[in-house]
């Protein structure tokens, strides 16, 4: 016989919320993953959903002691107009600005684009470069997950079924550090990364000390390039730097061929892009200024 | 002011559709229900290409909540299509595409109906599927269609195995005059297929009544749809009727008879209605309609002046499994090679090839958009060869008054080369520009087609008007401006004149919204309509105010003796008194002479009626690290002859020129080996964005045009889809400094001629 048994609660209390996750439920946030790929035929819908768009204490993007907290339930909209993102860790903000279209940016989250764990989703190399935590909350605990250990592979992390993300901890920044995020794009709206690269330097005096390098689209999971990183540290970040760590970035990606891309297209576009989105971060780092979101700003940079 | 005294008019026309579309109040097809409506889903094949061994629904027809399982066996033994009947409504032996249907389910809801489609068994022998459509009508191919010589085809096709159409253009001896000719310039070039994508998913929902069917439909064309059902389930006509709820869109996808014979032929077997929706991924596969894939092959014999002595080319077209109404596409394309240029001599083969593909059917301007987009980038090389400007090699080759076509029509005036002189003028062609940037143009034309159309008009006894007609409604606004051009005949306002159309149990039959004919055919008919209540009321009128019929005229709503305003009588008064109604057709436009003798494949299209044509000047920004292409301006140029509707029109170049955008850049359907689609979805089938779309600037150059549509109009549906790609594509080569060879030129493809380039 064809029953159909789901169940659906959307709880006020993040206990309640907990609860539930820990009696089997899969949790639901904006939905613009989840709902989009259940109707694609993708994934079906898990049987059991527990929605926590009611908790708006994961809403909130706070000054800690240590940097920034941003809530699970931010959206890609509420990051793109944080004045501290924008001026701190632009990248972010570069991201969330073109994830999707205007009904996404409004009803995705940031929480829902990282636990999603797709390696084209464009938050994720930012965060990486920023060096960010993610904070996993169950009804028996809470623990914090460097984001580099997060993810495990296409749509899998290392986060039990019962343990939800809560929020998303982004550390102060050394002064002379900016960012940049730059995805190769066909279109203005409703696209997905063909490649992308996230960056962050450090400058002081002229001088990179710290540099930050992920790509997007171009293997399992997003990932840091140490090899693309240590091509620029010492170097003034200029063009030639740029182009070594881009080449770096080519080198270590591990690419596939699909619809979007040949493997030979995607390793040669995540050099410029790489290069493009370094030597933003450097722009920025050195006090000058780059348009929110950078992508569409840098179509035919040299 | 309007007799039901609304609101004063505002400064154009307001579409009737247009509140209700607005705010979501409006009913398309999927929004209906009808009390006890079953749910239909389709057990498609899932081969491209097989032998059909076993089909056993038992299973699925015993699951609790299935109300109905067809297949072939329960239906009549008919094939349908247009100009080659090759289709059954269900597999009988064979599958041919991976959209063939192969059962269809109606079932309690979308859940059961879904459960009850994987339950049919189906065995299959699978074959070899054929999706190389040049390869496919290679002697040693195997038949796609076994009984090709014995079903019944029309000899003019000139099918031949695989190839279910053969055209040519011939025109002189163009070998000799190739010989001749100070330089000869080839080229290839190839076009992978594209899909309408409508934004509505179609959806049809059938329901009985005795011996009676009434199908609602998202169609582009009920008479076809009427005509269909009426062939497949073998009942008359008059027992069928199609009802379009507001249509969101086809742009041609919705052309041609399709589903509503399974979903009639389930509801009679489910005992109840029954509704199919499309989700957007059988909007992309199941669909036996989009856009051809094509191999271009132009060869150009031309003089050091730029005379273009000689025009040869070999064009193969991917007709897909299956022909539905595109039969015609041969000859189309073979124009289109020739485009609206003076040759001196002409030798154009065009075969139309059936594969394993999804078939292709009319799009917006069949074979148009990527004939053109080939032939005028050789036209840039034919410029390059001989160090001439490309515009100026077409200000001196294109067609004009008087000049002689491909097949010897002789052209009155046209507004080709005026149309060159303005989009050139607008873009402001010559201007120095960044290195990355460039202008490029492309000139081409389009036929009018004169169909037979009827009308009826009649007036309410408040002196409101209904039109009754049978033409479609697309989204074009075509069907919504008829209001204006009744009201302009007989002094009405707009307002006042409703419309009864989308029901082929109301009107005469109809073409549908489909070969930019709406205005130009069922105009003149809803003209002819009015122009006999105009007689009548002339009549009542001079019987009202005693006066000569010559002296009277038609303002405000009111009959009034000219000069006399005040000797008045209005047309409610009129119509209180008496019966007022019209029925007209109107006169045909009769085809232009041609000497085509030497053609083969003649299916009309020799004969350019009324020629649209157009040029668009484009610039673009080349990101030369990425191939990524941004367009920065389009003007566009037209002749349209007299423009009726300057909303209308111009909304039909706003949108043809961002759908030339995608067809251009980035909309390609990417088939597997076996002709399975690999992008069947909006995420990586991608359209242009509204954040994408350019300034666009439109100019009108045409004229009064005799002998076309009514009030000296031409068509403007489909044309402004068709130079886009071509003038996109002459941008980039102009940046690049290679032409790039395949559409769509995405990303990937431009890195890679400049790579080349770079070799």
């Amino acid at each position: 016989m064809c029953e159909v048994t789901a169940t659906f609660a959307a709880p006020t209390t993040l206990a309640d919320v907990l609860a539930a996750m820990a009696a089997g439920a899969r949790p639901v946030a904006g939905g613009t993953d989840l709902v989009v790929g259940a109707r694609q035929g993708k994934k079906p819908l898990p049987p059991s959903l527990v929605a926590i768009h009611q908790l708006d204490e994961l809403r909130a993007i706070t000054l800690t002691t240590t940097g920034l907290r941003i809530g699970a339930l931010v959206s890609h909209e509420q990051i793109l107009a944080d004045a501290t993102i924008r001026a701190t860790y632009p990248a972010l903000a570069d991201a969330s600005a073109i994830v999707g279209s205007h009904a996404t940016r409004a009803h995705g989250t940031l929480g829902g684009n990282v636990m999603t764990a797709s390696p084209a989703m464009d938050t994720g190399s930012p965060l990486l470069c920023f060096g960010a935590i993610a904070i996993l909350q169950s009804s028996s605990g809470t623990r914090s997950v460097p984001m580099d250990e997060l993810w495990t592979g296409p749509g899998r992390t290392v986060a039990e079924p019962h343990e939800l993300l809560v929020a998303i901890d982004l550390p102060a920044l050394a002064p002379g550090t900016s960012s940049c995020y730059v995805r190769l794009e066909y279109r203005r709206q409703m696209e997905i990364a063909i490649v992308g690269t996230g960056a962050q330097v450090t400058i002081v005096d002229g001088v990179i000390t710290d540099a930050r390098v992920a790509m997007t689209a171009v293997s399992a999971t997003i990932r840091r390039i140490a090899a693309a990183e240590q091509a620029l540290v010492g170097t003034s970040g200029d063009r030639a730097a740029a182009d070594a760590a881009g080449a770096a970035v080519s080198e270590a990606c591990a690419p596939i061929s699909d619809v979007r891309g040949s493997e030979t297209y995607r390793r040669a576009m995540v050099g410029v892009i790489a290069r493009r989105a370094i030597q933003s971060a450097v722009t920025r780092a050195t006090g000058g200024t780059v348009p929110i979101p950078a992508s569409p700003a840098l179509h035919g940079a040299s | 002011m309007s007799i039901l005294q609304h609101e004063a008019a505002p400064a154009d026309y307001v579409r009737s559709d247009g509140h209700g579309k607005v705010t979501g109040s409006g009913q398309y097809t999927a929004d209906l229900s009808f009390t006890g409506q079953a749910v239909a889903k389709f057990r498609y094949a899932d081969h491209s290409h097989a032998r059909v061994l076993r089909v056993d629904v038992s299973k699925a027809r015993a699951l609790p909540g299935v109300y109905a399982v067809i297949t072939h066996d329960d239906v009549p033994e008919v094939k349908y299509g247009g100009m080659v009947q090759d289709r059954y409504l269900f597999a009988k032996d064979i599958v041919r595409f991976e959209g063939e249907i192969i059962a269809a389910v109606a079932a309690m809801n979308d859940e059961i109906a879904k459960l009850a489609v994987s339950l049919i068994e189906v065995d299959y022998e699978p074959l070899p599927a054929i999706s190389d459509f040049v390869a496919s009508m290679d002697p040693s191919s195997a038949l796609i269609h076994e009984d090709w010589e014995t079903d019944g085809r029309a000899d003019e096709l000139g099918s031949n195995r695989n190839t279910l159409g053969y055209s040519t253009i011939v025109k002189g001896d163009a070998d000799a005059a190739m010989a001749k000719a100070d330089h000869i310039v080839i080229g290839r070039y190839t076009t992978d297929p594209v899909q309408g994508v409508p934004i509505e998913p179609r959806a049809v929902i059938a329901q009985w009544q005795g011996n009676k069917v009434t199908v609602w439909s998202s169609t582009q064309v009920p008479y076809a749809a009427r005509a269909g059902v009426a062939t497949t389930l073998q009942i008359p006509q008059s027992d069928v009727r199609i009802v379009v709820p507001l249509l969101g869109g086809g742009f041609g996808a919705k052309c041609d008879f399709h589903f509503e014979g399974h979903i009639a032929a389930l509801a009679r077997a489910a005992k109840r209605p029954v509704k199919l929706v499309f989700t957007r991924h059988e909007e992309f596969f199941a669909i036996g309609h989009r856009r051809e894939g094509m191999l271009i092959e132009l060869e150009t014999g031309v003089m050091n002046d730029g005379t273009l002595v000689a025009r040869r080319a070999r064009l193969v077209l991917d007709k897909g499994a299956y022909c539905g109404e595109g039969g015609f596409f041969a000859q189309m394309a073979a124009m289109h090679a020739c485009g609206p240029y003076v040759l001196d001599t002409v030798n154009v083969h065009s075969f139309l090839n059936y594969s394993n593909n999804q078939p292709s059917s009319s799009i917006r301007a069949p074979t148009a958009p990527q004939v053109c987009w080939a032939l005028e980038q050789h036209m840039d090389a034919v410029a390059r060869t001989i160090g001439m400007d490309p515009v100026a090699l077409r200000m001196k080759t294109l067609i004009e008054e008087g000049a002689e076509g491909p097949t010897r029509q002789v052209f009155d005036y046209v507004g080709m080369k005026d149309s060159l002189a303005k989009a050139v003028e607008m873009v402001g062609y010559g201007q120095p520009l960044p290195d990355d940037e460039a202008i490029g143009i492309a000139c081409g034309w389009w036929p009018c087609f004169a169909v037979e159309s009827g009308a009826y008009f009649k007036l309410n006894h408040d002196g409101t008007g209904t039109i009754v007609t049978g033409a479609q409604e697309n989204g074009t606004g075509s069907v919504m401006a008829m209001p204006k051009f009744v009201a302009e005949e007989l002094g009405m306002d707009p307002k006042d004149i409703s419309i009864l159309y989308q029901d082929t149990d109301a009107a005469p039959w109809d073409m549908g919204s489909s070969g930019s004919q709406t205005t130009f055919n069922s105009v003149r008919a809803v003209l002819a309509a009015a122009a006999e209540v105009r007689e009548q009321l002339l009549d009542a009128a001079a019987d009202a105010l005693e006066a000569a019929r010559e002296d009277l005229e038609f303002a405000g709503g009111s009959v009034s003796v000219k000069g006399t305003p005040s000797k008045a009588v209005t047309i409610a008064e009129l119509a209180a008194a008496g019966t007022f109604h019209g029925k007209g057709s109107g006169p045909l436009p009769e085809s232009p002479a041609v000497q085509a003798e030497g053609c083969v494949g003649r299916l009309g299209m020799e004969s350019f009626l009324a020629p649209q044509v157009f040029t668009h000047a484009v610039r673009v920004k080349v990101d030369r690290d990425t191939g990524v292409v941004r367009i920065v301006q389009v003007a566009a140029a037209h002749d349209s002859g007299a423009v009726l509707n300057p909303i209308g029109a111009n909304g039909q170049v706003y949108g043809g020129v961002v759908m030339g955008i995608g067809q251009a850049l980035s909309e390609g359907t990417i088939l597997d080996k076996d002709g399975k689609q690999r992008n069947p979805g909006l995420l990586d089938y991608k359209l242009v964005t509204c954040s994408d779309a350019p300034p666009i600037d439109i100019e009108w150059v045409g004229r009064f045009t005799p002998d076309a549509g009514p009030r000296g109009s031409k068509g403007i549906g489909e044309p402004p889809s068709v130079p886009t790609a071509g003038a996109i594509a002459n941008a980039i080569a102009n940046v690049i400094g290679a032409p790039v060879c395949a559409l769509p030129m995405t990303p990937e493809r431009v890195w890679e001629t400049i790579q080349g380039c770079a070799k």
